[in-house]
């Protein structure tokens, strides 16, 4: 395992990566709320480095989620998963396209395209700020979108990186909208040498 | 009795017993049923080939797990002769962006072996871009899929 935040010296990449976390989600906040119209404020916070198999646990296999997949390549190669549970999608979408809370009882593909968005701005925002800390250049990609099972989406992405690596990054991330809060999962996933260069580059900066 | 059966493993069980897992994206789920013998196993696969990479144990892959699963079955009394295959998942939850469909490959390395192995291969629920949950009766043999609609 790459970060322990029980270890000696492992804390501090921890506290790196949280600052990184910081710089990420007050941009995230400032662009979402252009886009629609009111204020939003979003806490990213890094929950722990987890061992892929052992994501499953954090939300149900079989729980539906909307999940907003975004690979990146550059300087890094690996990917994102931005995953909401399917009540808190609903709430977001409303939020989003400005309709009274409890309306989205389906996605339509204006919600699907809105979700996406988020995905963008969020990883995007991270990868920018990861970026500029370490002083590299990330290019992300289109996002995809599924709304099913979390096991499914989670593992499909994990599988592509399980010959090289068997850890994720995972960051909980926290919107506060006027009149509601929603909590949903990034899940960050690196290629093995690339997680070894993040972490060394982080002792430096 | 119901046992799951977790991403990566295999396990082999007799009458009365209902192997089960979850939120089946791009793995694959084998099941392997002899109807003599009353003997059935269940993997949950991730990766289509163990061997092509060097690796000789791990039973998260396609062509390593079938082996497990025809050892362990034959040596409690089955008979690879006898072995019903069914095939479930090798979706792809995100069709539109993945350099490689792994959930095919999958698909593809085990209907490969079944062929070389002489295995049946008696149903499958694989491809589209939907997640599964599967329960296997090592009772009758048949395979319930759960999917969201």
């Amino acid at each position: 395992m790459w970060l322990q935040a029980n270890k000696k010296g492992e804390k501090m990449k921890l506290e790196k990566l949280n600052q990184i976390n910081k710089q990420a989600a007050l941009s995230a906040s400032a662009a979402l709320s252009k886009l629609i119209g009111q204020d939003v404020s979003i806490s990213m916070a890094t929950v722990e480095v987890k061992k892929v198999e052992e994501v499953k646990p954090l939300i149900g296999a079989e729980e539906i989620v909307a999940g907003i997949y975004l690979p990146v390549t550059g300087a890094v190669k690996g990917a994102t998963l931005l995953v909401f549970p399917k009540d808190s999608t609903f709430i977001l979408c409303d939020l989003m396209m400005k309709r009274p809370v409890g309306t989205t009882r389906k996605l339509t593909e204006l919600d699907e395209s809105a979700l996406k968005e988020v995905g963008n701005i969020l990883s995007g925002n991270y990868f920018t700020a990861l970026g500029n800390k370490l002083q590299i250049k990330i290019i992300e990609h289109i996002p995809n979108f599924s709304f099913d099972m979390f096991g499914a989406m989670a593992t499909q992405v994990t599988n592509q990186f399980a010959l090289k690596t068997d850890e994720a990054l995972v960051l909980q991330v926290h919107f506060k909208f006027r009149s509601k809060e929603i909590t949903g999962y990034m899940l960050l996933l690196f290629e093995l040498e690339q997680i070894e260069a993040i972490v060394s580059a982080l002792e430096k900066v | 009795v119901n046992t799951e059966v977790k991403m990566g493993k295999v396990v082999v069980s007799n009458n009365g017993v209902c192997l089960s897992t979850t939120g089946v994206g791009s793995c694959l789920v084998i099941t392997l049923f002899d109807p003599q013998a009353r003997l059935g196993a269940m993997a949950h696969t991730m990766l289509p080939s163990g061997a092509s990479h060097g690796v000789s144990h791990s039973t998260k892959y396609v062509d390593l797990a079938i082996d497990a699963m025809i050892t362990q079955l034959e040596a409690l009394g089955a008979s690879t002769k006898n072995l019903e295959a069914k095939l479930v998942g090798g979706a792809n939850m995100f069709p539109h962006d993945q350099e490689h469909d792994i959930g095919a490959e999958n698909v593809a390395k085990a209907k490969k072996i079944f062929k070389k192995k002489g295995i049946q291969l008696i149903g499958e629920a694989v491809g589209g871009s939907h997640g599964r949950s599967v329960e296997f009766s090592v009772t009758s043999g048949g395979v319930t899929i759960k999917i969201n609609i």
